[in-house]
């Protein structure tokens, strides 16, 4: 381990979170309902451990190996998280330190599940502070690093291949630098334009920022109780359900439409998938809610809503679905499961690897009764290796059985039933947010106790950073001194 | 077009930034990807093998696309018409033609391709004419012109050509019994009336390098470039350091460097002795080779070294295919005297290693094409329009030989006495090529279209020769 170049780079990614701070510290200034000082003496204490360690620590191995880019991304989204928590416990609006990190954790994990029962004394600093953490944990915090600072080593593509989601790495231009700025920079764009929208249909601005944000990154949190239902208005509705649908899609796509290459986007297998799963399940849980609403049409607004939040793992809810009939319910169980497009900001096991299982199943399905023929599982057109085909089989295993291991350990508690517990490990390790029973839509993680909070910010950031990060740093052998 | 990368496109002034393409992902290739990264252009790497690119990914901070390079999809996948240069580097001598081919018709401006097989060699500007390949690299060929410079001029650590090869630029140590040590160097030549007249254009003291005029003076140990012409030259060198020329070469590896090398140098009279162990190829070789004394028979083998008089031979040349074979064979022969001995050995990482053992003559093919891949690179960066056509850099780029071919125009300095044109300092105009002219360049002498000028500088970023003058 080279523990010089982890700690510069680590260094490095605290300062732009010291940055990233800024904004917060602005808006409960110009609010003036206090919490100003709780960002300021965070980002003070975050400077002072980043800048001895970014300006006096100069490694002389600048090579990163595999190793030390699956551990700095894993070292990185905990210290970022545990930093990002300290304003709620300075602002006394989470005292407890196992409830701050819950809530930090899941807003920079883009999940939006909260311990938060009083929103009447969140002050506008520490909610635009929670909601900043989905926009910056949404793309990715390494990303920002990378394309803020300049190069810190020459294999970084180990820290972004650990930091996005998806099951292998596509960069958009050549140097990496720059293809984070480029996504950076579509990231900020689509934000602005969704923000722009909602106050078209009539949300204050600070609604409008906090929305856009949560949106942007599909983390879900609201700064009221009721979330999008507080505003009951068709038009916030609409913005937000095509802006959750557009931020589950791979930001290559978006890249593409500036280049103008219309041949890619259309010719997009991944895409095709996604638009075809949500407009299925938009349908199907239309015609399960008509009897539940009453009316074609309230049953569709409800229906698109919610599944355009759990698709896209943003978990923002216009109605306690917790309620609704048992397949409407299962259906969003599934989604959960599925989530969107590797290369976007949501969680999930992604859309592509979804689709090349159910190929694998179908490949195998044949395989029993002609084991002769030969067959290849083609996606984006291309022959998809059978390495590849191996590990995406692995992931979706490994996704399960931590599922189920978190479950079990949620259980332990002895507090909720079965559907809790495991709806609250399947929502964190997918990033949505709310699950079903105590944790549903009406409810939240506040019932838990410290150690449960503390095993769902686990598998919180197991999910972001899909599953491998987090399990290597619980591996003895990337600790030995090699 | 999305144009974000005019936020960073402010820090590159020195050269132009180039999108170039890097079809095959061999030591080669990937040697060239890296160092044309650092070089900050935008680098994409095609390579058929997903194995290969994936360990590419990995390490390098270029774009990888897997496919077949000759393929139309895949250079149009990899945004061809966009790329400025294309560099085939393939192991398959036809891949690297159709693939410079197909890039150069998509869109393509450079095209260098990679063709090793002498069979092709004779057709190759045939085939670079017709292919529109604007250079293509023989790394056998290369090594073995590299090989014949170091025998040509046994004190030269290191020789380059200018102007087509009517210039030589040589740089070598000097030692405390050279006439050209602690004079000025405008009384040399009235000191040594024998010493012919050559350009020093730089001198390296220590870590240092300076442009030198008349007063400066050579100290011992110091590494000297001169230029001239090549009679010139060997005439410079006979004088100064006495008739060391070689004339007994023996080279062990019966290989197509050896072939190319043998070839060229029966040609300066020297006699060579090749030792080849497969008997078929020792047959071919002594077939095509007439001139040459081709023996069957294990190089590394001590024995047959002596029986063969390797203790008579001025120079011993290691071209097996075995980098470990020629670093003790070469260790052999330098412990037995030899004046010359080159190895060759592809493991750069080794090569301090090796300079440790006292061989400092060590070539190696992958080192020398990329190198000469990376110079041509260097040259399009630098062009700016303009027409620098070579580039070489000394010391890590402290100083800079530049060869430009001036054009038709109204610059300043066209038809100017040069003394009458203000350089800039640390430069140094050091030759003019007029047709087949050679000029020195004195006071009186001027600069007209259609010259090729070389010129020494510490300047940075020179592109253009207005740029030279004040």
């Amino acid at each position: 381990m080279n523990i010089l170049l982890v700690i510069r780079m680590l260094s490095s990614i605290l300062l732009v979170e010291a940055a990233s701070m800024i904004p917060s510290m602005a808006v409960a200034w110009a609010h003036g309902d206090g919490d100003v000082l709780p960002l300021l003496y965070t980002a003070l204490i975050i400077l002072a451990f980043a800048v001895p360690g970014f300006y006096f620590i100069r490694p002389k191995d600048k090579n990163l190996r595999v190793r030390e880019g699956f551990v700095v991304v894993a070292l990185a989204w905990i210290l970022m998280s545990t930093f990002g928590a300290l304003p709620f416990i300075f602002s006394g609006f989470l005292p407890r330190f196992s409830d701050a990190f819950f809530e930090s954790v899941s807003g920079f994990t883009t999940t939006g599940a909260t311990v938060v029962t009083d929103f009447g004394r969140m002050t506008h600093g520490i909610a635009f502070w929670r909601s900043f953490t989905h926009w910056v944990g949404g793309m990715g915090v390494l990303v920002l690093t990378l394309a803020l600072l300049p190069k810190l080593s020459d294999h970084t593509s180990h820290l972004v291949r650990a930091e996005s989601p998806g099951p292998s790495l596509s960069k958009i231009v050549p140097k990496m630098g720059e293809s984070a700025k480029i996504l950076y920079m579509m990231y900020f764009i689509l934000t602005l334009a969704e923000f722009l929208a909602l106050i078209v249909v009539g949300m204050k601005p600070y609604d409008a920022a906090i929305h856009a944000m949560g949106t942007a990154g599909t983390g879900g949190f609201s700064n009221y109780g009721e979330s999008v239902a507080y505003f009951q208005s068709v038009g916030v509705e609409i913005v937000m359900t095509v802006f959750m649908i557009l931020f589950g899609i791979n930001f290559a796509i978006y890249y593409f439409i500036f280049t103008r290459s219309w041949k890619d986007i259309f010719s997009n297998e991944e895409l095709r998938w996604y638009l075809i799963i949500v407009a299925l399940s938009i349908i199907l849980l239309t015609v399960f809610l008509i009897p539940y609403y009453g009316s074609v049409s309230s049953a569709f607004r409800y229906a698109g809503f919610q599944t355009a939040s759990i698709i896209s793992t943003s978990g923002f809810a216009t109605a306690n679905f917790d309620l609704w009939p048992v397949p409407a319910k299962m259906l969003l169980l599934l989604l959960t499961f599925i989530g969107s497009c590797a290369g976007s900001t949501a969680g999930g096991m992604k859309v592509v690897r979804i689709a090349i299982l159910l190929k694998q199943g179908k490949r195998e399905v044949r395989r029993t009764f002609q084991p002769r023929k030969v067959q290849t599982i083609r996606f984006e057109g291309k022959a998809v290796d059978e390495a590849m085909l191996h590990s995406i089989a692995l992931f979706g295993f490994t996704y399960v059985f931590i599922v189920l291991a978190g479950a079990f350990i949620l259980s332990l508690e002895g507090k909720y039933d079965l559907i809790t517990n495991l709806t609250a490990s399947l929502t964190c390790v997918s990033n949505v947010g709310p699950g079903f029973g105590a944790v549903g839509p009406a409810g939240g993680f506040s019932g838990y106790g410290p150690f449960a909070k503390m095993i769902s910010s686990f598998l919180m950031l197991a999910g972001r950073l899909e599953l491998y990060p987090m399990l290597i740093l619980l591996h003895p052998a990337v600790w030995r001194h090699t | 077009m999305f144009q974000i990368i005019g936020i960073s496109g402010g820090l590159m002034k020195e050269v132009d930034r180039m999108r170039i393409m890097v079809v095959g992902a061999g030591k080669v290739g990937s040697t060239l990807a890296d160092h044309l990264t650092k070089e900050e252009h935008d680098v994409v790497v095609i390579d058929n093998d997903p194995e290969v690119l994936e360990k590419c990914q990995d390490s390098l901070d270029v774009m990888c696309v897997q496919g077949n390079g000759a393929n139309m999809q895949t250079l149009v996948n990899a945004a061809i018409d966009e790329t400025d240069i294309l560099i085939a580097a393939t192991a398959s001598d036809e891949i690297n033609m159709l693939c410079s081919l197909a890039a150069k018709r998509l869109g393509a401006k450079y095209t260098i391709a990679r063709v090793r097989d002498p069979q092709y060699q004779e057709s190759l500007r045939m085939f670079q004419k017709v292919m529109d390949i604007d250079s293509a690299i023989n790394p056998e060929l290369a090594t073995a012109l590299e090989i014949g410079h170091l025998l040509r001029f046994p004190f030269a650590s290191n020789v380059e050509t200018f102007a087509k090869g009517k210039i030589e630029m040589i740089a070598f140590h000097a030692q405390a019994q050279d006439a050209i040590v602690g004079l000025p160097l405008k009384d040399i030549s009235a000191k040594n009336s024998k010493i012919p007249r050559v350009l020093y254009c730089a001198i390296q003291h220590g870590n240092k390098v300076i442009i030198p005029n008349g007063n400066s003076i050579i100290e011992p140990d110091d590494h000297v470039y001169v230029t001239g012409e090549h009679n010139n030259i060997k005439e410079y060198f006979r004088t100064l350091r006495g008739n060391r020329r070689l004339k007994n070469v023996m080279i062990i590896g019966g290989g197509r460097i050896s072939y190319y090398l043998t070839q060229r140098i029966i040609m300066d009279g020297m006699h060579v002795t090749l030792l080849e162990l497969d008997p078929k190829k020792a047959q071919r070789l002594s077939d095509e080779l007439p001139h040459a004394t081709v023996l069957c028979g294990d190089g590394t083998n001590i024995d047959t070294l002596e029986q063969e008089g390797l203790r008579n031979m001025d120079a011993f040349i290691c071209l097996t295919d075995r980098d470990e074979e020629n670093l003790m064979a070469g260790l052999y022969a330098m412990r037995s005297g030899i004046p010359k001995v080159v190895i060759k050995n592809n493991r750069s990482n080794y090569s301090d290693i090796i300079a440790s053992l006292g061989l400092d003559s060590v070539v190696s093919p992958k080192q020398i094409t990329s190198d000469y891949i990376l110079r041509y690179t260097r040259a399009i960066a630098n062009r700016h329009g303009s027409s620098v056509e070579k580039l070489y850099r000394l010391l890590d780029g402290q100083a800079e030989a530049l060869e430009f071919v001036v054009k038709e125009g109204n610059d300043k300095f066209l038809g100017k006495p040069l003394r009458d044109l203000h350089l800039k300092p640390n430069t140094l105009v050091a030759v003019i090529v007029r047709g087949d002219k050679i000029i020195t360049p004195f006071g009186n002498d001027y600069i007209e279209a259609g010259d090729s000028v070389i010129i020494m500088t510490c300047e940075r970023g020179i592109s253009n020769l207005n740029e030279v003058f004040r």
